[in-house]
């Protein structure tokens, strides 16, 4: 059922923002040098930690703002991949925020490895930008683009958000257009979750702010129209990538492999303050507090705050659950070797209730959401967990 | 005690018009409660009875009176719940009575209640002494306050005693005034002893205890006596007196008054009103007897189910010092299970609902209150509904009537256009005007039970700026054009919200509590259609438009773990909802509705 060979798949946190956005939950501070450093080192170790167990395919340095690092410190994290002979992972992204984007930077992390850039966009409406407390203009995202593409990527994705507060019709249109002429090989783009603890979230519970649900649908419906105009295939609720090659495939070839080996319940390794793991049936959680994360590892422990690991069921469920975000679904025998679960015996109800509403659609090979029944995948999803 | 020597009376007084005040000068001028053990407000021992300055249930208190002419009195003060809620506990208190002290508040003037209570005092020929109480303030106006006793209450202003009971003017006034104008008891001449039980309470160790006015005869411990209504034969325990803490008496003889107990374990053995007589030569029964029957009932349910045992067992403890309430377990789709309660009047059930939540820390939720309408069959039967669940399909209805009050409103005279208002709005008549003084009038009206169940007090007090006030009595039945109005969520009934109205006020209140639903009715992935229907007839309808999409937000490795389990609390939450076809409604909405 797990992968009996090192794990393929690791995540980095770096839990550095210049400046934190309106509507994000995730752990970040802000960044003084001298803890980066320390970061950095701390990193270095968790690395050493997880050595033996990861013959990395894909790398994601998600945040925070991983570009946030500077060139000394990105050195030094590529020095310690390349020590470890990790460099080689067929697909290894970070995240970067537009505003920090140099050429110089750029092209040491490309010469470094990296082959893939997520750009967190947002929008192309300055005043939704201001409103999302982004730090970047509209402007830095199309020089960051170029800078990056001079820099030899010709893997780029743009993550843009929709039913922000404010947000128009004509406005989200007028974003998918734009980034539509940028011509990434990926898009992500997804609803503005209020999540607590975010300033968003506080207006919509004082009532500054409303939640307009057919406005938010209608952005849905205008997203699938123009991603499918721009020459992108989704696979996933929220993410559409090109395929270049010609023959079709399951999963567009410029799909986010990283991304995909999450919803698919494969083992990945998280490093960094309040990462997440998933080695084998295990979830771990890294503490979240940059000093802590940092002074377990100096003492030579690892520096994980909770692990949580589900009976046979409930982890086959919960990977049902997230399987089922992706426009291909499950195909029965890969769901089966994942989990040993049927899919087809043991959430039949289930099955059959989501074909009953034109939800869901079984073959021989595989059970997959509707274009409909991906509208409500987190109701489909939750349909499928068992506890 | 010789009959001769014993004075029996009430306090009757519009709310704070000084009545608690008044009790506790007369218990400490007799010297019944020394001064170092007087905690203000001495009868009233419910903090809730406190705080809104109404008596529920107060024991009587005898006091011992050395008067002017040198000779010992035992004067009982027999204490009546202030309101309309309780007029049968009301009558019977006063019915223990020869007389009643009539207060009123000399800067405030008569008012609704006061008119209310010199009725009931009236009906049972006590012999009134008017007492003008508060002289000592600023803005008190005496001749005014005579005037308006002569001409609203008919009562002579020349004999009104002049007090402040803060102060402590004019008591001993009116201690004389009790002894010399109240007549003394006299024995009825029957064949043996009678009583008149006229309240009860629970004790832990006695059981029930009954507080008794011995008409005729005498009670001891070691009787056996019968209470004739009940049917009930028991053996007195004790008898005894309240000073105000309870002391056990050797016998109580006619005209005394005082407590009985006789290991009575329910306050269901006892009925209000019930006399009780030697069981081995029963005399008549005293006049003025009535089965006491709720006229409100509501639906009370725990807001969480898990509470529901919780809820009997306090209902249950709460009915043994109140056994006018009443409650049997039913259950709704909406709600879960609870119970249908009946209750005396909406005070009744304000205190009920206020003392679950204060005394036992409940967490509950109200049903529209309903009064009992009287339903005539087409066969000629008579059914008596108090649950608009139970009423019968309106082809088997000759008519439907509804209970009637006759309220006594009193205005400031600048108000008087918007109160006709109110009350036409509330399908009143005015029957009456009468000009209380050169600022009030008094409106006399009969109007519907149900009209005045919600916010009608409230309505007076917000249209009079404060100054307004209210009471009323029960009026009868009267046939009226009721019909049943019901909340369908996608052509289900919705139980909770089905309610009986007047047909002209039916349109109305179904589109009111569409327009609510439709706020509170989470969207789902289908359209939820919610109609009002009178019979077969919608006349209302709002739509709940169908949710196109859940939340198409990302989630990555770090995010499973948590929308997981945010899932799982989704979903858990559904199972707790009620599901009206394929609707599923969460029971918070139907309780932000009734709150409303």
């Amino acid at each position: 059922m797990f992968e009996e060979l090192a794990v393929e798949h690791l995540y980095v946190h770096v839990p550095f923002c210049a400046k934190k956005c309106a509507y994000c939950a995730f752990y970040s501070e802000a960044a003084s040098g001298q803890l980066v450093n320390r970061y950095v080192e701390a990193l270095v170790r968790e690395m050493q930690w997880v050595a033996s167990d990861l013959k990395p395919k894909t790398i994601f340095f998600g945040g925070g703002t991983p570009s946030l690092l500077n060139l000394g410190q990105w050195e030094r994290v590529l020095q310690t991949i390349h020590r470890l002979g990790w460099h080689g992972a067929a697909e290894w992204t970070v995240e970067c925020n537009p505003a920090t984007v140099s050429l110089h930077k750029a092209k040491l992390l490309r010469d470094g490895g990296v082959n893939r850039v997520s750009m967190g966009a947002q929008s192309f409406d300055p005043a939704l930008l201001d409103r999302l407390g982004r730090v970047h203009s509209r402007e830095m995202i199309f020089k960051s683009f170029d800078i990056l593409r001079a820099a030899g990527f010709d893997n780029l994705n743009v993550d843009l958000m929709f039913a922000i507060p404010g947000q128009t019709l004509a406005s989200w249109r007028q974003t998918l257009a734009e980034a539509k002429a940028l011509g990434s090989e990926h898009l992500s783009c997804y609803e503005v979750i209020y999540e607590e603890d975010t300033p968003l979230f506080e207006q919509l519970q004082t009532g500054a702010v409303q939640v307009d649900e057919d406005l938010a649908c209608a952005m849905y419906d205008e997203l699938l129209l123009a991603a499918a105009d721009a020459g992108f295939q989704q696979y996933e609720v929220a993410n559409f990538a090109r395929h270049t090659a010609s023959a079709a495939a399951e999963v567009p070839d410029r799909a986010c492999r990283h991304n995909v080996n999450y919803w698919r319940g494969g083992s990945f390794h998280g490093l960094g303050p309040s990462a997440a793991g998933y080695v084998r049936g295990v979830r771990t959680r890294n503490w979240s507090n940059t000093t802590m994360y940092c002074e377990q590892l100096e003492r030579g422990r690892r520096a994980i705050e909770s692990t949580e690991e589900l009976p046979p069921l409930a982890r086959a469920g919960e990977i049902a659950a997230f399987g089922l975000r992706m426009t291909s679904g499950w195909p029965l025998e890969q769901f089966q070797r994942r989990t040993g679960f049927d899919l087809r015996q043991e959430w039949r109800p289930e099955i059959d209730r989501m074909m009953e509403l034109g939800y869901g659609e079984l073959n021989q090979q595989r059970f997959r959401l509707t274009s409909k029944g991906l509208r409500f995948a987190d109701w489909a999803g939750a349909e499928f967990l068992r506890s | 005690m010789d009959a001769a020597h014993i004075r029996n009376f009430s306090i009757i007084a519009h709310i704070d018009h000084g009545k608690t005040t008044l009790s506790d000068r007369l218990l400490h001028r007799t010297g019944t409660v020394a001064t170092r053990d007087m905690e203000e407000q001495l009868l009233d021992s419910m903090d809730l009875e406190q705080e809104r300055g109404i008596t529920i249930k107060a024991h009587p208190v005898t006091m011992l009176y050395q008067a002017k002419n040198g000779e010992t009195y035992e004067l009982n003060l027999i204490d009546t719940p202030g309101h309309v809620d309780f007029s049968y506990e009301v009558s019977r208190s006063l019915a223990a009575c020869e007389g009643a002290l009539l207060i009123i508040d000399a800067a405030q003037g008569v008012e609704a209640q006061t008119v209310a209570n010199v009725h009931l005092a009236t009906k049972q020929n006590l012999t009134i002494i008017p007492v003008i109480n508060k002289i000592d303030l600023p803005h008190a106006d005496v001749a005014a306050t005579k005037a308006q006793m002569e001409d609203i209450l008919a009562i002579p202003s020349e004999n009104a005693i002049l007090a402040s009971a803060k102060e402590g003017i004019g008591i001993d006034d009116i201690l004389e005034a009790i002894v010399a104008r109240i007549p003394p008891p006299k024995a009825t001449g029957a064949v043996s002893v009678q009583a008149l039980g006229f309240d009860s309470y629970f004790d832990m160790y006695k059981g029930v205890v009954t507080h008794v006015r011995v008409f005729n005869g005498e009670l001891h411990a070691g009787m056996q006596v019968q209470l004739l209504h009940s049917g009930k034969t028991v053996e007195i325990k004790e008898v005894g007196s309240f000073n105000p803490k309870p002391y056990v008496r050797e016998k109580l003889e006619t005209g005394e008054t005082g407590y009985m107990t006789a290991n009575i374990k329910s306050p269901k053995d006892v009925k209000m009103g019930d006399t009780i007589t030697d069981a081995r030569n029963p005399a008549p029964v005293l006049p003025g007897f009535k089965e006491i029957h709720p006229m409100v009932f509501s639906g009370l349910y725990p807001i969480n189910t898990a509470d529901y045992e919780h809820l009997k067992a306090n209902l249950g403890k709460l009915q043994l010092n109140d056994s006018a309430f009443v409650y049997q377990a039913e259950s709704s789709v909406a709600l879960g299970f609870g119970f249908r309660c009946g209750f005396l009047g909406l005070l009744h059930l304000e205190i009920v609902q206020e003392r679950l939540r204060r005394e036992y820390d409940m967490d509950i939720i109200a049903t529209y209150p309903s009064v009992v309408y009287r339903v005539v069959m087409t066969d000629g039967t008579v059914k008596e509904i108090d649950n608009p669940a139970f009423l019968p399909e309106p082809t088997y209805i000759e008519r439907v009537e509804e209970p009637m009050v006759f309220a006594f409103v009193i205005s400031p005279n600048e108000y008087i256009g918007d109160m006709m208002a109110l009350l036409a709005e509330k399908r009143g008549e005015v029957d009456h005007t009468e000009t209380l003084d050169p600022r009030r009038v008094m409106l006399t009206s009969t109007l519907p039970l149900s009209e005045i169940l919600i916010d009608f007090h409230d309505r007076i007090k917000s249209i009079t700026r404060g100054f307004g006030s209210m009471d009323y009595e029960h009026a009868g039945y009267l046939t009226s054009d009721m019909v049943k109005l019901d909340m369908l969520v996608n052509g289900e009934s919705v139980d909770a919200f089905s309610c009986i109205v007047h047909r002209s006020k039916a349109e109305g209140r179904g589109r009111t509590l569409a327009a609510k639903l439709k706020e509170v009715i989470p969207r789902q992935q289908y359209q939820v259609s919610i109609q009002a229907a009178i019979g077969g007839k919608v006349v209302a309808r709002e739509t709940v438009s169908a949710l196109r999409k859940d939340v198409t937000a990302k989630c990555y490795g770090g995010d499973i773990s948590r929308k997981r389990k945010l899932l799982e609390k989704q979903k858990e939450g559904k199972k707790r909802m009620k599901s009206f076809g394929s609707v599923n409604i969460p029971q918070e909405a139907f309780i932000e509705v009734l709150k409303a």
